[in-house]
């Protein structure tokens, strides 16, 4: 069975990487073609329209996309990076330093520039549905920060993210890995709080199956993901990770200095970068629920949008679980279906069954108030 | 028209402008990536993108900006892609020139992206207005339904209260009638 998988230049399209190099895909009877894509709304057109069987996708992408995500590809690695000028402008308003760090130094800074007059802030991420822009907004709101009024939020492709900070017209972003430790090797910003700080296990990205391709090749999904579950298995091995750092590194995948990769792969920090441990591949639908909460938080959806519905016809856990017991890798099963999430930083409780009160509970946000 | 071609490729830049020679006035501004004439988008009728450039990201999160005024796009698809282009449509791209089209098309598909997209924001426009209007409505028959309840009023006499109070306050009758569905959860205890 041959089949064409499209990724982005970014650490944690790790498992599809492997699973081509280690020849685990023709373990599994498949000849996959990777193919590397300029954005991503190129893998999400590439998908939708059959010229791409899946992708390594942002999960809510996957969630607004006619596709389904039977693996979940990776947990952390995204950061949030500041310049190097806004870093000490902030670290000088820091008086507590809580750990991890909030925002409120930062909204002290976007104070002080309010009554200089200086221009806003201008914040980027690599796609507005992507856990990087949620996560920033969590980040910026929980300090009342408003991300669509009080701050410039844009896009900037990731490897001209560095000239955009040395000029001066990026102020900060969050991104996934490695471009936090390539900004920070330039000299153009600095790391100033791992995704990882913020919400353990952070959900990333996910393999995204054109929902065509799953109705029209169902006996190739399995292999599929037995092939990735390992892979993936693989990559979180402590002594495969500067293997793994080398191999990304080459022109062909990431193209990024070893160095930046190992950054993410090989931290000094708990709960860095994982593919597998902690249930990382494990579709779960609290995380499509937490997304598609926020996605709505944001007026990026319409309301009517049924968010249970679509979290059951978009992650497949029942997929996933078939073939990670295929090949020895599952763990508790459907019990990560009722295991509560771990909170955010800011200690909220999220009960996915209980989306709308959670909604009301978070600051700023531009969801209309119910009945108007 | 004032089109301006995001794409490396000189050689399509210059396609496009050599496919709208004659039309006037014509202003063709091409850049390798859209950083360098970031400021000044505003200035142009419709953009032209290469599907394989990085930029398409930044272009799609301008169109989520609201207060940003959107421009149409225009895609230079690869052929080795098929379906791309029509996908590219549905998610909002306006229209899409195939690799190696002859330069005396490149108006044609310029032309009709254009109206095209004009046509769609007023859809939308027209659309946005329908659902609050409908927001709106549903909203007054709450109030409404809250004054009968409380004071005893009948349909009619709870109506013609809500409209007073619009007229004495000079607000719209749905931004009235959500304030008193506020104030009455507040009177009740809620929040």
């Amino acid at each position: 069975m041959r089949l064409k998988l499209g990724f982005i230049a970014l650490t944690d399209c790790a498992p599809l990487v492997v699973a081509s190099e280690l020849g685990l895909f023709e373990d599994e009877g498949l000849d996959v073609t990777l193919s590397r894509e300029a954005s991503w709304a190129n893998i999400r057109d590439k998908v939708a329209a059959g010229a791409l069987d899946g992708a390594h996708m942002l999960a809510p992408m996957a969630l607004t996309a006619p596709v389904i995500a039977p693996l979940s590809l990776n947990a952390n690695g995204s950061s949030i990076t500041l310049s190097k000028a806004l870093a000490e402008q902030v670290r000088g308003l820091d008086d507590d330093e809580p750990s991890p760090r909030t925002a409120h130094a930062l909204r002290r800074a976007i104070d002080r520039r309010v009554e200089l007059g200086e221009r806003p802030l201008t914040f980027a991420v690599v796609f507005p549905f992507s856990i990087h822009a949620y996560l920033l907004r969590y980040w910026l709101a929980d300090a009342g920060i408003d991300p669509d009024h009080d701050v410039r939020l844009t896009v900037v492709p990731p490897p001209r993210m560095a000239a955009r900070m040395l000029a001066g017209d990026v102020d900060g972003f969050c991104a996934g890995a490695p471009w936090g430790a390539v900004i920070e090797a330039a000299g153009a910003g600095e790391i100033w709080v791992q995704g990882s700080r913020l919400w353990r296990g952070a959900p990333d990205k996910v393999l995204g199956l054109a929902a065509a391709f799953a109705a029209r090749e169902p006996n190739s999904v399995q292999p599929l993901l037995r092939a990735l579950i390992r892979a993936a298995v693989w990559a979180d091995e402590p002594a495969n990770r500067e293997t793994l750092a080398e191999i990304l590194s080459r022109p062909a995948y990431v193209d990024a200095p070893v160095a930046a990769l190992r950054r993410a792969l090989i931290p000094p920090e708990p709960f860095a970068l994982h593919f597998h441990a902690e249930d990382a591949g494990y579709p779960r639908r609290s995380h499509a629920l937490w997304l598609l909460g926020q996605i709505r938080r944001w007026g990026q959806i319409d309301e009517t949008v049924d968010v249970q519905q679509t979290a059951g016809r978009v992650y497949r856990p029942d997929l996933y679980l078939q073939a990670a017991e295929a090949v020895g890798a599952a763990t508790r099963g459907r019990l990560l279906d009722t295991e509560p999430l771990t909170p955010l930083f800011d200690g909220r409780a999220f009960d996915p069954a209980r989306l709308d009160d959670y909604l009301e509970s978070l600051p700023l946000g531009r969801r209309p108030a119910p009945g108007r | 028209m004032r089109v301006l071609v995001i794409d490396p490729d000189k050689a399509r830049a210059a396609l496009v402008a050599e496919g709208l020679a004659g039309v006037k006035p014509l202003e063709v501004r091409s850049a390798p990536s859209f950083e360098e004439v970031e400021s000044a988008i505003d200035g142009f009728d419709v953009i032209v993108i290469a599907c394989d450039s990085p930029d398409r990201d930044t272009l799609e999160s301008l169109r989520e900006q609201t207060a940003h005024n959107p421009r149409p796009v225009v895609m230079f698809v690869d052929r080795s892609a098929p379906g791309l282009a029509e996908a590219a449509v549905e998610a909002g791209v306006a229209a899409y020139v195939v690799d190696g089209l002859a330069a005396k098309r490149v108006r044609s598909v310029l032309e009709v992206a254009l109206t095209r997209f004009q046509l769609m924001q007023k859809l939308r426009g027209d659309l946005a207005k329908a659902q609050a209007d409908l927001a709106a409505r549903k909203t007054i028959d709450r109030a409404k339904g809250l004054l009968m309840k409380e004071r005893g009023l009948d349909e009619e006499a709870a109506y013609q209260l809500l409209r007073k109070l619009a007229m004495d306050s000079g607000r719209p009758l749905g931004a009235v009638a959500a304030d008193l569905i506020a104030y009455a959860n507040v009177l009740k205890g809620g929040s």
